[in-house]
């Protein structure tokens, strides 16, 4: 593939993962929520495969094959499963309404554009989009886990911010070292597990929920 | 901007976007009742409606005025012309001025605000709420829409919708870019609001709590009701049509009968998939209560306005 449609490709990939990530932000249900993860999953896998076509690095098919298998099947799956368990209320809960969060998003998104067109040489070294696209997904999956009541959200926007910053990683460095991205993966995986297991565990004995944690009693 | 289509074509064309608009509307109508498995009154229902409306005699409330009777021809008549606008076969400017698509929404809103006033002068409770309804839910869908003609005129320089459909010219979907992935996931947002159909609106029902459009249609009668309807299907297939100039224009390499043929068989196809989109997500769907349809276009008004600033930023 030549370097243009390589460019134009992860432009549009961009494109759609900034798609899924309105989804994630506008989603009313949990469930909307999870399947939007996971497309924008799908879609990184789909980004770390056409990198590794283009630039030949047979690290790029391992990650995105990882990718695929761990954010867009399992990882989504255990949520799905956590929420079916737990029989939590289906709407989400947000902190300030979903219209601003959308507005915040949009703000985050036209910043993070502008930040790197003043980044100039550096930009050119980066395939497309993906640096500007890269920075607002992981703010914005910040956004999502700060104004989130839920701790099932909030790992959804962790999966999400998780997403962006593969995707910069991928596209910025030509894919970094296989042992790295291994690591941040088991992170990732480490990090929902023991959000599970706490989300459960908090759940079973106290039955509250993680935003009536923020206050002690003596 | 002027090119070298001639009026006649420009007529024939809008002559043909009215006398399809009540097809699209029984295509979809057909397509919903095979999705629940119902028999379906047939695609060509609302012709007959039409028909039957036209032959009959009008009733009015004692309250309306004079200008409740003419607000149907006016809204028609606002609809019609914004058909005129919208390419079906032509791929450039045409030989007179035309105007745009910004014109296009302009017609279209005219026709909506007419169709409050309507409601409003008839006097009856249902039309006014209908109205200040519809009103609520215009201003969220009309700039969103401009937007997603603006993210698409920006990369050809010009408004002219046809004139747009040549800049894309036959390679439309290679040449997609990502500003034009986000415009086109707006514009799928926006088409159940703009053609007054679920999540947002309900055509088929005429329970208070529901409507938006038929609570302003409920005064009229015989064939200024007859208008009013014609004038919704007409509205339909502009919008999708506008959808359709805006993302996949089919410019025909050759001129001719040949070409012609070509374009409208494409112009065909892509009303119909748009037509499956909508009869898909009204099966699918709930309505949402009226106060989550601003959360609702709020996506697609940050898609838009993303689509907006990919392209100048």
């Amino acid at each position: 593939m030549s370097a243009d449609t390589v460019q134009t490709l992860i432009d549009d990939l961009g494109a759609l993962l900034l798609f899924t990530m309105i989804l994630i932000v506008a989603a009313g249900q949990i469930y909307r929520a999870i399947y939007a993860v996971a497309a924008q999953s799908l879609l990184i896998a789909i980004a770390g495969g056409i990198l590794a076509i283009s630039t030949g690095n047979p690290d790029l098919w391992v990650i995105a094959g990882i990718t695929l298998g761990v954010k867009a099947i399992t990882l989504p799956w255990v949520l799905h499963w956590v929420v079916r368990r737990m029989d939590v209320r289906r709407e989400i809960e947000p902190v300030i309404p979903i219209a601003a969060t959308l507005a915040l998003a949009v703000l985050i998104v036209v910043v993070s554009f502008q930040l790197s067109a003043s980044l100039g040489p550096v930009r050119q070294a980066i395939t497309g989009n993906a640096l500007p696209v890269g920075i607002a997904l992981t703010l914005t999956g910040v956004l999502v886990m700060a104004t989130r009541k839920t701790a099932l959200t909030q790992m959804v926007g962790l999966f999400a911010s998780e997403n962006g910053i593969f995707f910069t990683a991928m596209a910025v460095t030509q894919g970094m070292p296989l042992i790295i991205e291994i690591g941040v993966i088991l992170d990732v995986i480490l990090a929902a597990l023991v959000m599970t297991i706490m989300v459960l565990r908090v759940r079973s004995t106290v039955d509250a929920d993680i935003a009536d944690l923020d206050r002690l009693r003596g | 901007m002027t090119g070298n289509w001639p009026l006649e074509l420009v007529l024939a064309e809008m002559t043909v976007l009215v006398l399809l608009g009540p097809l699209v509307t029984g295509a979809i109508q057909q397509m919903k009742a095979r999705l629940q498995c119902r028999q379906g009154a047939g695609v060509f229902q609302p012709y007959r409606d039409l028909v039957k409306l036209f032959r009959k005699g009008t009733v009015q409330a004692d309250t309306a005025s004079g200008l409740f009777r003419v607000v149907p021809v006016f809204v028609l008549a606002a609809t019609v012309a914004a058909g005129a606008l919208v390419p079906v076969v032509r791929v450039g400017p045409a030989a007179f001025p035309l105007g745009d698509a910004v014109m296009l929404l302009g017609l279209l809103a005219l026709a909506r605000f007419l169709t409050a006033i309507g409601a409003l002068d008839a006097g009856g409770a249902f039309g006014g709420m209908g109205a200040s309804r519809e009103m609520t839910v215009a201003p969220l869908v009309e700039p969103v829409l401009m937007m997603v003609v603006f993210s698409t005129a920006i990369a050809a320089g010009t408004t002219e919708l046809g004139a747009l459909a040549a800049h894309r010219g036959s390679s439309w979907m290679l040449a997609w870019g990502a500003p034009d992935f986000l415009g086109f996931a707006a514009m799928l947002v926006l088409l159940p609001a703009e053609t007054g159909r679920i999540p947002v609106d309900n055509p088929d029902t005429h329970l208070e709590l529901t409507m938006l459009h038929e609570g302003m249609l409920l005064e009229h009668s015989g064939p200024g009701l007859g208008c009013m309807l014609l004038a919704s299907h007409t509205r339909q297939i502009v919008t999708l049509g506008l959808v359709a100039a805006l993302f996949f224009p089919v410019a025909p390499p050759y001129g001719g009968a040949a070409g012609l043929l070509v374009a409208a068989a494409a112009f065909a196809a892509k009303i119909l998939a748009l037509a499956i989109y909508l009869a898909l997500v009204e099966s699918s769907y709930a309505k949402l209560r009226l106060f989550r349809v601003p959360q609702y276009l709020g996506v697609g008004f940050v898609c838009a306005l993303m689509a907006l600033a990919l392209r100048i930023l």
